[in-house]
């Protein structure tokens, strides 16, 4: 395919700017030449093309990935020099993603704007410590592995003195006395 | 609106694409957002979180910046869980929308480094379904002495699909596959990894066992699809493995599509069925679970219950709201007086409801309470429709003494 119809492809696919999550509807149709092709016209290409572009990698079989690993390389690293920033972010997350899946978590050095914000919400997380909002899978932890994960919880405020039981104890109990006399007649019969 | 972002006023941009257009102005609402979220906590967040998940998820971009700088503080040790919790809200509120992040969790939680496992979850999380194809292979690599890291497996969304697959009524789960997905979900709940400057020193297994075998246990119970008349024999094992968290988990699942379907209460006599006693149960063991159980006492008692008679609908509310006294009595006291307080307020609630509730709350608390707690009940005591009816002239009724008894409280606060 010619570089031009390329960016025409691209563009008829990538487009839209009301649907900016539709990277991953390319993914099918790409292959290791039409990288190639797409690194050729990469420059021209519209900023939220380029990034939704970039995003279709995300989806594709990790197999692919694999065999198509220099060209993505390629494109991703014209991408970290483009003047718009959100173009070179994307691109500079990504770099690490076709060689090894992961994402590229040290970001510090390139961007001003995220470092400021890192440092200032990494004091605002320290600082705010002591909201002990949990993660969700802590709900499924055994004591030993939330201990782990989670650490001690404080004590929850007690808003009263409790007087007596609810009505629920005398429910329970009986409950499990019913309980016992059935197993215990399915035992004897 | 890069200038009214430079001038610090973050939160005058409202509009979301304006605010998503340039990474710098982007990237200082979501500072602001972030920090109004963690200050605010648990109530923040719930209230927030929609208008956050709809600026983050503008743009798989803005997705991706945001999770990836809330997963580097996400690893702070001090208050990191509370991001941590953040990028999972988001990954829900994600999913809700029909956006397929799984590729970015999964990137994001270094599954890269293990790619069967990796192409496992990811076949399953993007298609939110289990298969037992994928389920083996995880079974495999967590049955070996060198296994993948607890975390990979310990993702809330994979976990909700095992509880969905062992506990929900109309599962079917081929049963020569079925011992892996409860060992699956045990690993996840018991193993203790501990580490050193980032390299894994050990894997404690010591309640990978029990909790299979609890697992077990109950799974079966919930899967034979008895009534509670012959469940009542196997109280006693419920209530033993409901101590384990995950289990309590699955049983709260299992009770929620058992007492929601709409014959169940039609079928059962009982004052107070075994289904409900179950939840009491949980509530006793679980704090971490009483916000769920919560939020299936408020869909019962919002049930219409057309089939059932005017009278029995009454009681079967009042064993509701019982239900919720219990909760109450085990801590979760502002979330429960908070519900009841705003049912007031609608149109089609029963007063007498209400004052049943305030009724068995007065019988079971004593002073000193805390000013929240005073502050969020008295207008419930106050309100004469609620509580005329249950006072004295004399003033010994319990209305009247709790009063007396938080006048010491009012005064200080005048």
């Amino acid at each position: 395919m010619a570089t031009g119809d390329t960016a025409l492809w691209l563009h008829n696919k990538l487009g839209s700017t009301d649907d900016l999550w539709s990277g991953k509807t390319i993914c099918a149709q790409l292959s290791q030449q039409k990288l190639q092709s797409i690194h050729q016209c990469f420059h021209a290409l519209q900023p939220h093309v380029k990034v939704k572009l970039m995003l279709s990698f995300l989806h594709i079989h990790r197999r692919n990935v694999e065999q198509w690993r220099m060209d993505m390389e390629e494109i991703l690293l014209m991408a970290i020099h483009d003047s718009d920033q959100w173009v070179s972010m994307v691109g500079e997350i990504l770099r690490p993603f076709p060689s090894t899946g992961s994402l590229n978590l040290d970001l510090i050095d390139n961007n001003a704007t995220f470092t400021e914000i890192l440092a200032d919400l990494n004091k605002v997380v320290k600082k705010a410590a002591s909201v002990r909002m949990l993660p969700m899978e802590c709900q499924f932890l055994n004591k030993t592995a939330f201990t782990a994960v989670a650490g001690t919880q404080p004590a929850p405020v007690k808003h009263f003195a409790l007087k007596r039981k609810p009505k629920s104890a005398i429910l329970r109990a009986e409950l499990l006395q019913k309980s016992s006399e059935v197993a215990s007649n399915k035992k004897n019969n | 609106v890069k200038l009214i972002s430079d001038a610090g006023y973050q939160g005058e941009i409202t509009s979301v694409s304006t605010a998503c257009h340039q990474i710098e102005v982007f990237s200082r609402v979501l500072r602001t957002s972030i920090t109004s979220l963690l200050e605010g906590g648990e109530e923040a967040v719930k209230k927030n979180l929609p208008e956050f998940t709809k600026m983050v998820c503008h743009g798989e971009h803005t997705y991706l910046y945001s999770q990836v700088l809330m997963h580097i503080l996400a690893n702070e040790p001090r208050g990191g869980s509370n991001i941590r919790r953040l990028c999972q809200e988001l990954q829900n509120g994600a999913k809700d929308r029909g956006l397929d992040v799984t590729p970015i969790t999964l990137a994001l939680s270094g599954a890269a480094a293990y790619p069967r496992a990796c192409s496992a979850l990811s076949s399953m999380l993007s298609r939110h379904a289990l298969n037992p194809a994928d389920i083996s292979i995880l079974f495999n690599m967590y049955s070996e002495m060198n296994p993948p890291p607890v975390d990979l497996i310990r993702v809330p969304a994979f976990l909700d699909l095992l509880i969905e697959a062992l506990f929900r009524p109309t599962s079917r789960i081929n049963p020569e596959h079925k011992a892996k997905y409860v060992y699956v979900l045990a690993y996840a709940a018991s193993v203790v990894e501990t580490y050193k400057k980032g390299v894994r020193k050990n894997i404690d297994r010591g309640e990978l066992k029990p909790t299979t075998q609890a697992l077990e246990r109950v799974q079966v119970l919930c899967a034979e699809n008895k009534s509670s008349s012959e469940l009542i024999a196997d109280v006693s094992t419920l209530f033993l493995n409901i101590k384990f968290p995950v289990i309590a988990f699955g049983v709260l699942k299992w009770v929620d599509y058992t007492v929601t379907d709409t014959s169940y209460f039609k079928l059962n006599t009982d004052h107070t069925p075994l289904h409900l006693v179950l939840i009491d149960e949980i509530v006793t063991n679980h704090h971490l679970l009483h916000l769920k159980a919560l939020e299936l006492l408020v869909k019962l008692f919002e049930s219409q219950f057309e089939e059932l008679d005017v009278l029995v609908r009454l009681e079967l509310k009042k064993t509701v709201l019982d239900r919720m006294v219990h909760l109450f009595s085990r801590g979760f006291v502002l979330p429960v007086v908070t519900y009841v307080k705003n049912c007031v307020d609608k149109p089609d609630t029963d007063i007498s409801l209400v004052r049943h509730f305030v009724t068995e709350i007065l019988d079971i608390i004593a002073p000193p309470y805390t000013p929240e707690f005073v502050h969020l009940f008295l207008p419930l005591i106050e309100n004469k429709a609620i509580t005329g009816s249950i006072r004295t002239d004399d003033g010994s009724d319990p209305v009247s003494e709790f009063i007396g008894n938080i006048q010491g409280l009012r005064d200080c606060q005048n």
